[in-house]
């Protein structure tokens, strides 16, 4: 089981209701992808912007890990886990 | 359990405590193999090792077959071949260790912090949580909500006794021993659980029959002292149950240490040079936004077939200077590398701080360039810009010096090259 860095940039439909950010879809190109379950969040700065960090399930069953950019407001699919 | 610790983990009513000295330790419980577990919920119920050579943290469902931090992998993998191995992310620990700190943080404001655990003195606070035990299960409860995680938590009347009494409840458990039963407690206890019994006089104490608290009892306050030197009197104290060591946040850490370990092992030296160089930029940015300086300058290499090296050396005056403390360390890596053996993990450590000698220029320095902090005062300006840039944009805003090697040859996020082992400030 590995971590794949991907480091690609998505756009991403977010719920951010009571100050909680929870991702919904991710669009990669064509594809859209729909999130099952956020497995965990995490924050961290870069600088002065706050970076959202995210684990989540697919509807796939895929764990992605998701970033949000609190500065230029741009979401970035870091990591995609795969098995082996 | 040990005489006297209370376990309340599940106790609906358990006695209120909330007058004279109170400390509480928390400790996560397997930290970094159970962010991982929780970042991938395939892996939980399973048995997960991070590390890289050796294991740096293993879950619980590891630990059953036997594997104990510290172990080499190949032995972990002989022992436990379904377990999974991850070389780990020690930035997103440190995220989920903050989390937690600010949290205890909330409790008391004196708040002492290492890698995984925290000392935290909840001593006159009773009046605001009512009592102390249930400042604990808040802690716990809290931590759980917000990342996930199982935090053990001790409470005690001294630092030593608080974190013996959470050895005894993890994992995820809570518990304290009541004020006066200090004494009842160690007595069983094996000597080497008082801190300050290491490896070293754990031998000595062994050789002289000392096996248990109540056997180091025996021994004369005098004696330990002209056996251990000053330390023995603190060690004949602790042996009774009095330890009267403050919790305080560290103003001056006694040592900045940052090391990688490489997904490839590597002879190339321009790359490990680059990540020296990489890493004594991380060590100081530590160091400058302190306000400290390093004297001590460490510098260790882990080849793949074979021990770790290293080198160190004192320099003349203190610096938090790039300039300074890489051309140091450049010189210490350099006879590291001429065994031309593939190294797969280098680091580098600062240590004996000072204050940082401010802003105040040298007025009589070569050349007639004012000079402060150990450094050129050009370079310090630099390293001081380099810092601002990067405070505001992010480390990898700015890659320079021989660091540049690195790109395209290293894996890199928000916050510079992965590093891929936990750093420490101690």
């Amino acid at each position: 089981m590995r971590w794949e860095q991907l480091n690609e940039v998505v756009k991403v439909r977010a719920d951010f209701r009571g100050g909680i950010i929870t991702p919904l879809l991710v669009k990669r190109g064509q594809e859209t992808v729909r999130i099952r379950e956020v497995n965990t969040r995490w924050i961290d700065s870069q600088g002065r912007h706050r970076l959202c960090y995210f684990s989540v399930t697919t509807d796939a069953g895929d764990i992605y890990q998701l970033r949000f950019h609190g500065g230029d407001m741009t979401w970035t699919l870091e990591y995609v886990m795969f098995e082996g | 359990m040990d005489a006297g610790v209370r376990d309340v983990r599940g106790v609906t009513s358990p006695p209120v405590w909330s007058e004279g000295r109170a400390i509480l330790h928390l400790d996560i419980d397997a930290f970094f193999a159970s962010v991982e577990q929780i970042r991938n919920p395939r892996l939980r119920g399973r048995p997960v090792i991070v590390g890289t050579g050796v294991i740096a943290s293993c879950s619980y469902e590891a630990r059953r077959c036997g594997l104990a931090a510290g172990m080499s992998l190949a032995q972990a993998r002989r022992l436990c071949p379904d377990a999974t191995v991850l070389p780990g992310h020690a930035q997103t620990y440190r995220c989920f260790a903050e989390e937690i700190f600010s949290l205890a943080g909330r409790l008391a404001p004196s708040l002492e912090t290492y890698l995984d655990e925290a000392y935290l003195d909840l001593t006159g606070t009773g009046g605001i949580h009512g009592d102390f035990l249930r400042a604990g299960a808040w802690l716990r409860m809290e931590a759980l909500r917000r990342t996930g995680l199982s935090v053990s938590v001790g409470i005690g009347s001294s630092r030593m006794i608080a974190k013996l009494v959470t050895r005894r409840v993890k994992p995820d458990g809570i518990g304290f021993l009541p004020p006066g039963a200090e004494a009842a407690f160690l007595e069983p206890l094996a000597v080497s659980e008082i801190p300050g019994v290491g490896s070293v006089t754990g031998r000595l104490f062994g050789r002289l029959g000392i096996r248990t608290v109540r056997d180091l009892r025996r021994v004369p306050e005098p004696a330990l002292r002209e056996l251990l030197g000053p330390g023995g009197r603190d060690l004949h104290a602790r042996a009774w149950g009095r330890d009267t060591r403050a919790v305080t946040r560290r103003e001056i850490p006694g040592s900045i240490r940052r090391e990688t370990s490489f997904e490839a092992p590597t002879i190339e030296t321009q790359i490990l040079v680059g990540m020296l160089h990489y890493l004594t930029e991380r060590a100081l940015l530590a160091a400058r936004s302190l306000g400290i300086a390093a004297r001590g300058v460490h510098v260790f290499v882990h080849y793949l077939e074979g021990p770790t090296q290293a080198r160190r050396v004192t320099l003349e005056a203190a610096s938090s200077g790039q300039e300074r403390i890489f051309r140091a360390a450049r010189t210490l890596l350099a006879p590291l590398l001429q065994r031309r053996a593939a190294v797969i993990r280098l680091g580098i450590e600062l240590s004996g701080f000072g204050w940082s000698p401010g802003e105040q220029p040298s007025l009589w320095t070569e050349g007639g360039r004012a000079e402060r902090g150990g450094a050129s005062g050009d370079a310090i300006d630099l390293d001081r810009s380099v810092d601002r840039v990067r405070r505001r944009f992010g480390f990898s805003a700015l890659v320079r010096g021989p660091s540049l090697e690195l790109l395209e040859r290293v894996p890199r996020d928000p916050y510079g090259y992965v590093l891929r082992t936990p750093c420490l400030t101690r």
